[in-house]
């Protein structure tokens, strides 16, 4: 949303989505590769991310999108980073989707580490991502049709 | 090194770009493999998402940030709402165009993100160094060990630790040493030893009358590697195999 794309009025999304920043246990990382799986590749051009970072730093810029746009927070443990964060910010969380609770249904499965995903894990972060999808094209029409 | 007081690294993380991947990537490597014995994290946004314990961390420990942009968050985020921040480090300013090879999804990753993590990391330690040589000799941090964060950010992996004589130690490299050796079809179990052995001396100093507890610490430690990765090899990417 920010480097590379100040042209917002060509490549205004439609929909949020944030991860969280999680950087100890592989659900972090789940976070971020299913969210990127659906702004490059499921929907690319409706869907944008945004540094949580800049959340946290109160950038003028990132606090509008959040405001602006409605959110899809996308949160790796129970702290719930994306979500408060994005709150924080009095932005529209539209849907919290929590990794750590989603992952429960695959009992027993090892999904990797923090920085590396196993096949398990690529293919959790792929169902996650249907389901980041799913919500989206809901706002996206809800949005359409208001 | 000392001694007790961990030097506490903050990395931006920041999802929109590839240098924030990077940040993060190399943030994990130093806290596993370069220097796990002396290294903590915490994600950013805890500062405010958290709790006070969260918000006392660059107080308790010397701080190193790791932004991937001008912005600073990670330096600006730190000292608003945490502590000031010792050491300050700008990803562009250390790899310079390399970034813009660079991915931020793991999907993508090839050499160049790579190389880009192996360099940043190794820039990150040698702050870690200088930080440390400056704490003094009987400085004990409050909380050696872990931060106070609920979901174990600074808690090295389970691989990065063996049990030794009734003692937790962590050995340089051994998460790094353990995916390498599992990669190359290496079996558990009492044939493994003397291999494991040998590539962790490389990058852990073994005295040799300390040989022989190593060798049954590192066989067990590997042994219970192979059974949490299950029949898989652990992959980075589904497209690069070999990273």
């Amino acid at each position: 949303m920010r480097q590379g794309k100040a042209d917002m009025k060509d490549t205004e999304p439609q929909v949020l989505v944030v991860p969280c920043s999680g950087i100890g246990k592989v659900h972090g990382l789940i976070s971020r590769e299913a969210v990127y799986e659906v702004t490059d590749k499921r929907m690319p051009g409706r869907a944008e991310t945004v540094c949580l970072a800049l959340l946290v730093t109160g950038d003028d810029l990132a606090q509008q999108q959040v405001r602006t746009h409605p959110c899809i927070a996308v949160d790796g443990c129970p702290k719930l980073c994306a979500k408060k964060n994005i709150e924080l910010s009095e932005g529209n969380v539209a849907v919290s989707i929590r990794v750590h609770d989603t992952l429960k249904k695959y009992r027993g499965a090892q999904f990797g580490s923090a920085t590396q995903l196993s096949e398990a894990g690529w293919a959790a972060t792929s169902d996650i991502a249907a389901e980041i999808a799913e919500a989206a094209e809901r706002l996206t029409a809800a949005k359409t049709e208001a | 090194m000392s001694r007790e007081t961990k030097v506490g690294i903050i990395a931006c993380s920041g999802e929109e770009i590839a240098a924030g991947t990077l940040t993060r990537l190399a943030t994990r490597r130093v806290l596993e493999m370069l220097r796990p014995q002396s290294t903590v994290t915490l994600c950013l946004p805890l500062f405010l998402a958290g709790e006070e314990q969260e918000r006392r961390f660059a107080r308790l420990h010397p701080t190193i940030t790791v932004d991937g942009c001008d912005k600073l968050c990670a330096k600006r985020g730190t000292e608003q709402y945490s502590g000031q921040v010792q050491v300050s480090l700008n990803v562009s300013d250390i790899l310079g165009d390399r970034v813009a090879k660079c991915h931020r999804s793991a999907r993508d990753f090839d050499r160049s993100d790579e190389e880009a993590v192996f360099l940043l990391a190794e820039r990150i330690a040698a702050e870690v160094d200088s930080l440390s040589q400056a704490i003094p000799e009987n400085e004990v941090s409050p909380n050696p060990g872990t931060t106070s964060c609920g979901c174990s950010c600074g808690s090295p992996p389970p691989e990065a630790n063996i049990q030794l004589d009734g003692k937790n130690v962590a050995v340089n490299g051994l998460p790094l040493i353990f995916a390498h050796l599992h990669k190359q079809g290496l079996r558990p179990g009492p044939g493994c030893a003397e291999q494991v052995l040998q590539t962790a001396s490389i990058y852990h100093e073994i005295r040799d009358e300390d040989r022989e507890s190593y060798r049954g610490a590192l066989a067990a430690a590997y042994e219970a590697y192979c059974r949490r990765q299950g029949a898989d090899l652990l992959q980075l990417s589904p497209k690069n195999k070999e990273l």
